[in-house]
């Protein structure tokens, strides 16, 4: 009877009737075999080399000489780079759907240098490590609430939401060098540090943080999903179909920002990954703009590779994931110059 | 079925229309004309609740539009605004099915109703072979008839057009001016359009509103009130009004200024107008 647009596919649970797109689908159970083996990966690599299989049965809980290193060593990072991106993922996707601008990202809204200064004024200060990360999130939540609000005079515009995230991310990162320069150089290293993203000396605490934000934004994913569909048309033809463009910016808006403060404030600026993830998903499905789920995955393989290679590229020397998205995020953004159409979420 | 009451409205500091009375017929073409920057756009998007008044009400069959909910009076609007921006990418059927957003919930996607909806509505603007093409790969006619066709997946009464004709040829012009005219025969559906060709206003139009400085300087069937002091008064402009050969309509013909008069031609444009006012012929 239905006859969707192309590549659609009615489903009906109960009373409810989701339409579903083909696409998306396919891309999102090719992404998960990816993100599988690259998991079972960074179980296996390092030293001691686990083989693939022994991974797999020390996961299945038959007991193995190498629990210990794949259980308890490299799982909680594993599964922790994975949360990692996903969050990412996700919040790079709102937020670019909100600017309507590839090139957005917590980063670029001033979400990253609110949680930045935030640690270093901790860090700086002598504060209990424990301290650290709530401080972040408090930083990057009140970035976040200067540059809506600032953002919100013109019905949080695209262009206004940006500009209103550079103006405060630039006062920020001024205001954390001065902070650093006017701290003892040991403790400015450290802060440093932890500006640059990384995952090492962390594990399953955090990971099981960032799982409950994962769990506490689904139902808002939900909506997210549904009310993204009217984000690439302009206001008066949203409006006109009924919607309430500014309400749902501001709610997605929202969303993302508060994702990307919760994330950053774990494990520091893993540069990139929200800029990259949702580009790359949206390219995968060939949609009007980012899906979201597909977005999740590209962001957890990201992550769990680049932390896979920050610890295998130089070994025995880390190098922190965020470095490594760092030096991966250059170049793409020199693809996306080359191949030179400006591209709209 | 719409009017306005002491309709004002304005940017920042600037006051562009002042307590405004209009009043548009039910199951008619209404067009508005008038020169730039006269409001005429400015009352239209108002009027689809696009713009928040300053002072004034809209009333949509006589309750006040913005104490309405916004999916509700969806179901009965549908608006279509003057260069509406094309998602990248996305395909005809799916732009045309946003137009039953008012019937849906996250949870309730997709029905039957909105399905025939679709299929009707693409059929009607003659987009349905178009179905599965990127809208953004489209001549310009064949994108208006489109978003037309996503407004009449929305299966409202009345139908708001803010200058559907701008960028298209002549051809084009038609084609998108005659689906309006069916929808407002055969379907019975109340259409708006602000026009900037007063001969096509003249030709399509059941109700004709011509304003200028964000008042309604005359309104009423075209055929009554498109007269040559009517267009000198609103546009400034000097012309002679004769009945359309082919429709009867008033037929308005800017009067020849020196510049580019030929050898021989009348002089209808050499006389001063407070002297000797340009002819007018009624319909």
């Amino acid at each position: 009877m239905t006859v969707l647009p192309a590549g659609r596919t009615l489903v009906r649970l109960g009373p409810a009737r989701l339409v579903v797109r083909h696409r998306p689908v396919l891309a999102g159970a090719v992404l998960v075999v990816l993100l599988a083996a690259a998991v079972v990966l960074g179980l296996s690599l390092g030293t001691p080399y686990v083989a693939p299989a022994d991974v797999l049965r020390s996961l299945s809980g038959v007991g193995t000489p190498y629990d210990l290193v794949v259980r308890d060593l490299r799982l909680p990072r594993v599964v922790l780079a994975a949360a990692v991106g996903a969050v990412f993922g996700v919040a790079g996707t709102l937020i670019q759907s909100v600017t309507r601008n590839p090139l957005a990202s917590p980063d670029v809204v001033g979400i990253t240098q609110g949680a930045g200064l935030a640690a270093t004024v901790a860090l700086t200060g002598g504060a209990a490590a424990a301290l650290i990360a709530p401080a972040a999130l408090a930083g990057g939540l009140a970035a976040a609430v200067v540059v809506l609000v600032l953002g919100l005079r013109h019905g949080l515009a695209a262009h206004r939401f940006v500009l209103a995230g550079v103006a405060v991310a630039v006062a920020l990162r001024a205001l954390t060098e001065v902070v650093m320069l006017a701290a003892d150089p040991v403790d400015g290293i450290r802060a440093q540090l932890w500006l640059v993203g990384t995952l090492a000396g962390k594990g399953w605490r955090e990971a099981a943080y960032l799982g409950v934000t994962l769990l506490a934004l689904v139902p808002v994913l939900l909506w997210a999903g549904w009310a993204l569909n009217g984000s690439a048309l302009d206001d008066d033809t949203a409006r006109g179909i009924g919607l309430r463009p500014v309400a749902r910016r501001v709610g997605l808006a929202t969303t993302g920002v508060l994702a990307a403060a919760m994330v950053t404030a774990q494990v520091g600026a893993v540069d990139f990954v929200a800029l990259v993830a949702p580009q790359v998903a949206r390219r995968l499905v060939r949609a009007e703009r980012p899906p979201l789920l597909c977005a999740a995955l590209v962001g957890a393989l990201l992550v769990v590779l680049a932390d896979l290679a920050g610890r295998r590229l130089f070994a025995p020397t880390q190098l922190p994931a965020g470095v490594l998205t760092a030096a991966l995020g250059g170049p793409y953004l020199i693809y996306l110059l080359v191949r030179g159409r400006r591209k709209v979420c | 079925m719409l009017s306005t009451r002491d309709l004002t409205v304005g940017y920042d500091d600037r006051t562009v229309l002042d307590g405004l009375d209009v009043d548009l017929p039910a199951d008619a073409f209404t067009v508005i004309v008038g020169p730039n920057a006269c409001g005429k756009s400015t009352l239209l998007r108002a009027m689809a609740r696009l713009l928040a008044p300053r002072r004034g009400t809209v009333l949509l069959d006589g309750t006040a539009i913005r104490d309405l909910p916004t999916r509700a009076v969806a179901r009965r609007l549908g608006v279509l605004p003057q260069s509406p921006l094309v998602p990248e990418g996305v395909t005809v059927a799916d732009l045309v099915g946003r137009g039953r957003q008012p019937y849906q919930r996250w949870w309730r996607q997709w029905s039957a109703e909105d399905e025939a909806a679709v299929r009707a509505a693409m059929a009607l603007a003659n987009v349905d072979e178009l179905a599965d093409r990127a809208v953004d790969s489209l001549s310009g006619g064949q994108r208006q008839r489109v978003w037309i066709a996503m407004t009449l997946a929305q299966e409202t009464e009345a139908l708001l057009l803010d200058e559907p004709t701008t960028f298209l040829d002549l051809a084009h012009q038609v084609e998108v001016l005659d689906l309006l005219h069916r929808l407002r025969v055969e379907r019975n559906r109340t259409i708006v359009a602000v026009l900037h060709d007063l001969n096509q206003a003249a030709r399509y139009a059941d109700h004709l509103i011509a304003m200028r400085a964000g008042a309604v300087v005359a309104a009423g069937p075209p055929r009554e009130i498109l007269t040559a002091d009517l267009v000198r008064d609103v546009f400034g402009l000097d012309c002679v009004v004769v009945p359309c050969p082919v429709s009867g309509a008033p037929l308005v013909v800017p009067s020849l200024t020196t510049s580019v008069r030929p050898k021989g031609s009348p002089c209808v444009a050499e006389s001063s107008p407070s002297s000797s006012p340009p002819r007018s012929v009624p319909a």
